[in-house]
């Protein structure tokens, strides 16, 4: 079976180039080991519904539910794997689009974790695509990538004129109670976006790049004193980003902060982008959930529900 | 001949090339660079930065991520201007453009890249520069600083590895300045700090030489907070 282009393209990657060695197991990107995941919503009668879904093991979503009291109207998606976690040789493709004035909510059932590596490594690439006047949260849970782990993640979001975004990436540094090597010992994480309109004209995009003995990862303008971080993006008409920057509080207290976070423009009037850093995931999510409120409350006026006691 | 002068090798032909390798080097080069901290104001009000030694580790960082980004977009420019490619020239400044978060970083890098260019073409007529300003004034591309080095470098002669060193120079000895007007610190610690920082930049220059512009990339969460920091505050002297 040809892997799909984008992954192909993904596995020229300069950064992977030391990790190409054939798994003992099963071999990469062989059946079983390449998920798929389809996702289309639209606009029927009025209603946002799921029209489309493929799926290929160990990717799973099963439908959408309506569970949201705040935004009763938004169907929801939770991505299963089904496979407890990434692992290495795994290649993993995901599609979600949103027509024209639907909304959704896309999310994953629990951390993403990244398992650790003795050959070859694991990629993903996603492509979001947001006809005009839609909205789509996709927040999927942290990513923890174990030690020794090599996972490269590029997603490639087109979005019209008019459209709102959530998307964003929350990390943890590892199973930080678990070892002390934990802490940032993947060997790499490799975590890119681009976002462009549909004409093709790029508006941003950013890469994350994290390899194995930077030392970098302890300086203080880095992540010394932390261990969990997000980068949310809202991409979202100048006016709605505008308000949403007006409202968002700077947190960065001089005592001893649990988390810190702030907010700030992406080039070419593309919308926002929230920079969150904290001790704990629940520091970090908490940070998260202040934006997403704003960024829902702005964008579609509606607010978030209250939070489930068990996330 | 290029404009610079330039001829290589240790004799006398070569001083032009070099003393105006230090003008262009010089951190009072009159583009502004004074009002920018590179987030280093915000760094200091939240404790990030405290003493020399925490001065340096910044420094040591912003020269390593300037390197992997605005370095990368540099040397890219700075090839395409030797071969008169402008197109290469204009997409190496939008793909560093459309990289750059938060307002104020944006406006450093393309202030000081727009006063830069009008500086160079006051000293010494560059065609391509030329057109690159008309351009930014147009509004057809971003104006960002090292595009702009690379092409008035690349025109005087000066070839990518000066260039490299040059523009990282430049970012350095900007937050070290704005250090002297922020914290308690002398002009002997700054200096000290700078000679230490410079000691990485052959290992910067050859971890990036090879990269195209969509490896550009970076790794500072907490520095990503700082922007975002600055941007909010009431009581500031630089404008990032």
């Amino acid at each position: 079976m040809a892997l799909h282009e984008q992954l192909g393209r993904l596995d020229a990657a300069r950064e992977l180039r030391d990790f190409k060695a054939e798994p003992a197991q099963m071999r990469a990107a062989g059946p079983g080991k390449v998920g798929e995941l389809r996702l289309g919503f639209s606009l029927r009668n009025g209603r946002s519904i799921l029209h489309d879904l493929y799926r290929v093991a160990p990717l799973l979503v099963q439908q959408a539910l309506y569970w949201d009291e705040a935004m009763p109207e938004l169907p929801i998606c939770s991505i299963i794997s089904i496979g407890g976690g990434i692992l290495q040789g795994d290649r993993y493709k995901i599609d979600i689009s949103v027509g024209e004035g639907a909304c959704a909510h896309v999310t994953s059932q629990s951390a993403n974790r990244v398992h650790q590596m003795d050959a070859n490594y694991a990629s993903q690439h996603q492509t979001v695509t947001l006809e005009s006047g839609s909205y789509l949260e996709y927040l999927p849970d942290f990513t923890i990538p174990y030690r020794d782990s090599r996972f490269i993640n590029q997603t490639d979001i087109i979005i019209a004129d008019g459209a709102t975004l959530l998307y964003g990436e929350m990390m943890l540094a590892g199973r930080k109670h678990h070892h002390a090597d934990e802490r940032f010992g993947l060997d790499l994480l490799s975590v890119a976006v681009a976002v462009r309109r549909p004409g093709g004209r790029k508006l941003f995009a950013e890469k994350i790049l994290i390899e194995k003995g930077d030392s970098s990862v302890d300086y203080p303008a880095v992540m010394q004193g932390y261990d969990a971080f997000a980068n949310i993006m809202c991409v979202t008409p100048p006016t709605v980003a505008a308000r949403i920057k007006e409202r968002f509080e700077t947190n960065f207290p001089a005592e001893a902060p649990r988390a810190i976070s702030g907010v700030c423009r992406l080039p070419n009037d593309a919308g926002l982008m929230l920079r969150a850093v904290g001790m704990e995931t629940y520091d970090v999510r908490r940070e998260v959930r202040r934006f997403w409120q704003i960024v829902r409350e702005e964008a579609r006026g509606r607010t978030l529900p209250q939070e489930f006691l068990w996330r | 001949m290029a404009a610079g002068g330039k001829a290589k090798g240790s004799g006398p032909s070569g001083m032009v090339h070099l003393a105006r390798l230090l003008q262009f080097s010089d951190s009072t080069l009159p583009i502004g660079s004074f009002a920018f901290s590179n987030g280093l104001e915000s760094a200091l009000q939240t404790g990030v930065v405290t003493n020399p030694e925490s001065l340096l580790k910044y420094v040591d960082l912003i020269l390593r991520q300037t390197a992997r980004m605005d370095g990368i977009a540099l040397l890219h420019a700075h090839r395409a201007a030797v071969v008169g490619d402008y197109e290469a020239i204009l997409e190496a400044d939008s793909e560093l453009f459309c990289r750059r978060v938060g307002e104020e970083q944006q406006m450093m890098l393309t202030r000081v890249g727009k006063k830069f260019a009008e500086l160079v073409l006051k000293i010494m007529p560059s065609p391509m520069l030329e057109r690159w300003l008309d351009d930014i004034k147009a509004n057809a591309t971003a104006g960002c600083l090292p595009i702009g080095q690379a092409l008035a470098l690349a025109h005087m002669g000066v070839d990518e590895v000066e260039a490299f060193v040059m523009h990282q120079y430049g970012i350095a000895s900007m937050i070290l300045s704005a250090a002297l007007r922020l914290m308690r610190i002398d002009h002997l610690d700054t200096q000290r700090i700078l000679f230490t920082a410079q000691g990485r930049v052959e290992g910067d220059y050859l971890a990036v030489r090879d990269l195209s512009l969509d490896e550009m990339a970076s790794f500072a969460p907490v520095f990503d907070v700082l922007v975002a920091h600055h941007t909010t505050t009431h009581v500031r002297l630089f404008m990032n």
